[in-house]
């Protein structure tokens, strides 16, 4: 094992942020985490290896995000694994970019299969 | 003197000869007697010496009897005949006594004596032969003869005189012309004759009508024969009184018989019975005429003779009784209806005492058919009153009771009416009211009817509508009907009846002798229209005030009726909304499904509910729930909707409010949620990773408990997803039998008591949304699992079969009542009755089940036994590349 990988987590509650954290640095991730989503496209320097993003993120729309991180050279590459309450919000998570797609609430174990198979 | 006579011997045979003998000589008036002979002196007591020479009269003379018998001179007489004439002359029966010797009374004594002249040669009279015989006892028999011809004379003439004055009529018709020899008066008067056109003539010259009949023969016979003949009310023409008519006539023709036994005559005995027997003749046609009207008019007789219970019956007595002729007693009775024999039996004990008989009964044809019988009779009873006969008459009088029972009817209709029913004479006097009517108009009893005039049973101003229009009308046309106003005699009430008058004309003459009336009151009717509209008004202030649009539409489908309430809202009229109308105001994307559901509810006369969205005259969008029920007629057969349409825009906006909140909330919850899962979930890691395996257990144990939260909010979003129609659905074609294997195998970790059984057949493809259908079969796994506390079986059956693929969910659980089975796809559906606490859930998971089922175009159902087990299906169409499209 060399260099822990890096995830970053975007939500706008901090119990999720929190909670999401434990998780990852209890499994050897390193774990960045902003509650808002704006910072995201400002990113100029040290991506993160995969992007937890949530779609609801206060009063902006995750996919809106996604979309706009894809087009952008510099983060078109990040793996973006969307999150959302709502099932229904799969398809248009990955027809707006996403890599993957995880509801909630979920199983660590899955959400853990689903960073793996997507982290660079 | 000396006479010589011949021969002494001569002497001798005149002195003994027996006959007396006196010769006396024509010396008159001495007649000297010249000898006498023995005989003679015996007859006479006298000696030869009393008498030779001495004049016979002399010595006989006149006895006391001569002033009667007169024979001196009788004697003197046939002396001087005999010398006269010079012949015998003979005195016949005189009396001449003869004294008896030594004594002075005389023997009568009858002679009858010849005296007879002897002449001489020259023919001179010499002397005669006086020869006496004594007839006395000749005479005294001839007397006794005579006497007895004089009585039996006397008793002839009296025979005649009877004969002749008999009340009865007595004829002799002698010889065979049949000559009136004697005929009285009766029969005179009876022939119309009088005796002396009668006597001494054939009688039937004179009876000329009577020639020919046959009499003459009987005649003849009765002379021929010696029978008699008796004639018995034979008829006589005779002419009488000028006049030709039959006598009848009782009659006895008896032989006349003479003293030698022959027959000459014939004696006729006749009595007119004429009367007797016109009065018998009457009698018997009256009879005759009796019986042929009874036989007319079908009345059967009878006789019955109550000692042996015999009876004669007339044919027709047996007709009426449906036998061809008569029968015994017996057979009668035994044809009577068996509910009418204590009719007969009462009758003929009532009858014994109060002497007559009549009672009506039934009897039964051979045929079956049923007839009336009316029994008439009279008892007759002996001197000792005891009833011995009865006579009477039958008849039969089923058309006369069938007739009465038509009229009883038809009476019992007229008197039961409830309207007035009435007959108006021509003289404007009603001569019938029926009790209705006369309580309708006051009458207070049926003799007022005939004698309260028309007039009086309106006011004058309305009398005037009857005479001008009403009895015109009826007398021209022969009808008239329509209102008008009457009054009550008592009361003096004007009120209204509608009046239908009809001419009744007389069925001969044809012309008008009454005038029909059927009259009924119409104030009830006013009232009630009253009370209807009263009603009407009320009902239609009710349905106006109403909040709810209510309608009724025909079995057409065509809408009959809507409230206010619809034409406030809609702000169309009454008529524009009719029929098809209705629809117009329905929001546009609604119309279309309003309009079919309303056609397909109504073609399957099923209740109808649809929402739709309503275009208010204020320019508002309201939401309108409509239903209908179906209505039927009394014969079963559909009339149409009755319902009501309300408004349930703020339920809607209600409900979605909730729906919003649930979203929301449920969504809010998530997140917590997931926090809390995470945390347990490294919780349990990290603890696992020290080694404390027990506490790892609890966080594990948590997480279970977070999972049925998960899951539980889960079926909120969905339910509330339903019902606004925002469910979504990812169809693809997935392996079915693969995913319920996958489905099964995680189920199996979820439970330790329960077996679940895999009974799968080989299925196929199937498109759809595969973790809502696989959400489906955890439900129904898990409800069998919550449902079979008891029984650890569950069995999981897939199958193939026409082109659907079917599983099935089977378990020996508690079972649901066959009245619940419907209702358990029902939103918040559970489980009801005292096991409700026991079995957690909010009922959501079949109705989200049914749903999700229904969306991918497939059925769900349940068979199921209570306290045996449920068993869950639904069926998915197979997946035929290139068919199914995703439509969502």
């Amino acid at each position: 094992m060399g260099k822990p990988k890096k995830v970053m987590i975007a939500d706008d509650d901090p119990g999720i942020v929190d909670a999401m954290s434990v998780m990852l640095e209890f499994e050897g991730y390193e774990v960045s985490a902003t509650l808002n989503g704006a910072v995201l496209l400002d990113m100029e320097d040290e991506l993160p290896d995969l992007l937890l993003l949530d779609i609801w993120m206060s009063g902006m729309d995750g996919r809106n995000i996604c979309k706009q991180l894809k087009q952008k050279a510099f983060t078109s590459k990040l793996p973006i694994l969307m999150i959302s309450a709502s099932k229904d919000i799969e398809r248009s998570a990955l027809e707006a970019g996403a890599n993957d797609f995880l509801a909630k609430p979920f199983e660590m174990d899955e959400l853990l299969k689903k960073i793996e198979r997507n982290i660079a | 003197m000396e006479i010589n006579l011949p021969g002494g011997g001569h002497k001798d045979i005149f002195y003994n000869s027996l006959a007396p003998m006196l010769i006396i000589g024509t010396d008159a008036p001495a007649y000297t007697m010249l000898d006498v002979n023995n005989a003679y002196l015996s007859t006479t007591h006298t000696t030869r010496e009393d008498l030779i020479g001495k004049s016979v009269f002399g010595v006989f003379p006149a006895n006391p009897t001569d002033n009667i018998s007169r024979n001196i001179e009788r004697t003197i007489f046939s002396f001087e005949q005999a010398i006269i004439n010079k012949a015998v002359h003979i005195m016949s029966n005189y009396r001449y006594d003869i004294p008896i010797p030594g004594t002075n009374d005389f023997e009568e004594r009858y002679w009858t004596t010849s005296n007879t002249p002897v002449l001489d040669s020259n023919g001179a009279v010499m002397y005669f032969i006086h020869s006496p015989a004594n007839v006395t006892e000749m005479y005294k028999l001839a007397e006794r003869e005579k006497a007895g011809v004089a009585a039996l004379k006397h008793q002839q003439e009296q025979l005649y005189a009877t004969f002749m004055q008999a009340p009865v009529g007595i004829g002799i018709f002698k010889g065979p012309e049949n000559i009136v020899d004697l005929i009285n008066d009766p029969l005179c008067q009876l022939y119309g004759k009088t005796r002396e056109e009668l006597m001494g003539k054939p009688v039937f010259d004179v009876l000329l009508h009577t020639r020919g009949l046959g009499f003459e023969a009987l005649l003849d016979n009765v002379r021929l024969t010696g029978k008699s003949f008796k004639g018995t009310g034979m008829a006589v023409p005779l002419v009488r009184n000028q006049r030709l008519e039959n006598a009848y006539i009782n009659f006895v023709y008896e032989p006349f018989r003479e003293t030698d036994g022959s027959i000459a005559a014939v004696i006729v005995v006749a009595t007119e019975v004429t009367e007797l027997v016109i009065a018998k003749n009457q009698i018997e046609e009256a009879e005759a005429r009796a019986r042929l009207a009874v036989d007319a008019v079908g009345l059967g007789t009878f006789d019955l003779d109550l000692p042996t219970g015999e009876m004669i019956t007339s044919k027709k007595f047996a007709n009426i009784f449906g036998f061809e002729e008569p029968v015994p007693r017996n057979d009668y009775v035994a044809v009577f209806h068996p509910d009418d024999l204590i009719v007969r039996k009462l009758a003929h004990e009532q009858a014994i005492i109060a002497g007559n008989i009549l009672y009506e009964a039934r009897v039964i044809w051979k045929d079956a058919s049923v007839h009336w019988v009316r029994v008439e009779g009279k008892v007759f009873y002996d001197a000792a009153g005891k009833a011995v006969r009865i006579l009477g008459i039958l008849l039969d009088i089923t058309d006369q009771r069938k007739a009465k029972e038509e009229q009883r009817k038809l009476i019992s209709l007229v008197d039961n009416s409830v309207d007035l029913v009435s007959i108006l004479n021509m003289d404007g006097v009603n001569s019938y009211i029926n009790e209705a009517g006369r309580n309708l108009l006051g009458f207070e009893n049926e003799e007022q009817v005939t004698k309260i005039p028309v007039s009086a049973l309106h006011a004058p101003e309305h009398f005037e509508q009857v005479e001008k229009e009403v009895i015109p009308m009826v007398m021209t046309t022969g009808k008239w009907a329509g209102t008008m106003m009457v009054r009550h005699l008592q009361t003096g009430e004007i009120f209204p009846v509608y009046n239908n008058c009809f001419r009744i004309d007389d069925p001969e003459s044809g012309k008008p002798i009454a005038i029909g009336a059927v009259m009924r009151d119409l104030r009830p009717e006013l009232a009630a229209k009253q009370a209807l509209a009263d009603s009407e008004q009320l009902l239609r202030n009710i349905t106006t005030a109403t909040p709810i649009a209510l309608w009724m539409s025909d079995e057409n489908g065509a809408v009959s009726y809507v409230n206010q309430t619809w034409l406030n809202w809609t702000g169309r009229t009454y008529e524009e909304t009719l029929g098809g109308g209705w629809l117009e105001p329905i929001y546009q994307e609604d119309r279309q499904i309003a309009k079919e559901k309303f056609s397909s509810d109504s073609s399957a006369k099923v209740l109808f509910e649809v929402e739709f969205r309503l275009n208010h005259s204020d320019g508002t969008i309201h939401w309108c729930i409509a239903n209908g029920q179906p209505q039927y007629r009394s014969d079963g057969s559909f009339s149409g909707y009755i319902g009501a349409c309300v408004d349930i825009t703020e339920q809607k906006q209600l409900q979605k409010q909730k729906d919003d909140f649930i979203g929301i909330a449920s969504h809010e919850l998530k997140t917590p949620v997931t926090s809390i899962k995470g945390y347990a979930q490294v919780l349990e890691k990290m603890l696992l990773k020290k080694g404390d395996v027990k506490e790892a257990m609890m966080m594990n144990r948590m997480d279970m408990q977070i999972r049925r939260l998960t899951s539980l909010i889960g079926d909120l979003l969905d339910v509330t997803k339903i019902n606004s129609g925002k469910l979504q659905f990812n169809d693809a074609p997935f392996d079915f039998n693969g995913m319920v294997k996958d489905l099964i195998e995680d189920l199996r970790r979820t439970t330790e008591k329960h077996e679940l059984a895999e009974d799968f057949n080989e299925t196929g493809m199937v498109y759809g949304d595969k973790d809502r259908i696989g959400q489906v079969i955890t439900n129904l796994v898990t409800n069998a699992i919550k449902y079979s506390p008891a029984a650890g079986k569950i069995i999981i059956h897939i199958a193939l079969q026409n082109n659907e693929v079917t599983l099935c969910v089977q378990d020996y659980g508690i079972g649901i009542p066959g009245d619940k089975l419907e209702k358990v796809f029902e939103q918040f559906y559970r489980v009801s009755g005292e096991m409700q606490h026991t079995f957690p859930g909010l009922g959501l998971g079949l109705y989200i089940s049914s749903e999700i089922i229904k969306r991918e175009r497939g059925r769900i159902w349940v068979t199921s036994r209570e306290g045996k087990g449920s068993t869950f299906c639904f069926a998915l169409p197979l997946y035929v590349e290139g068919q199914q499209t995703n439509e969502n």
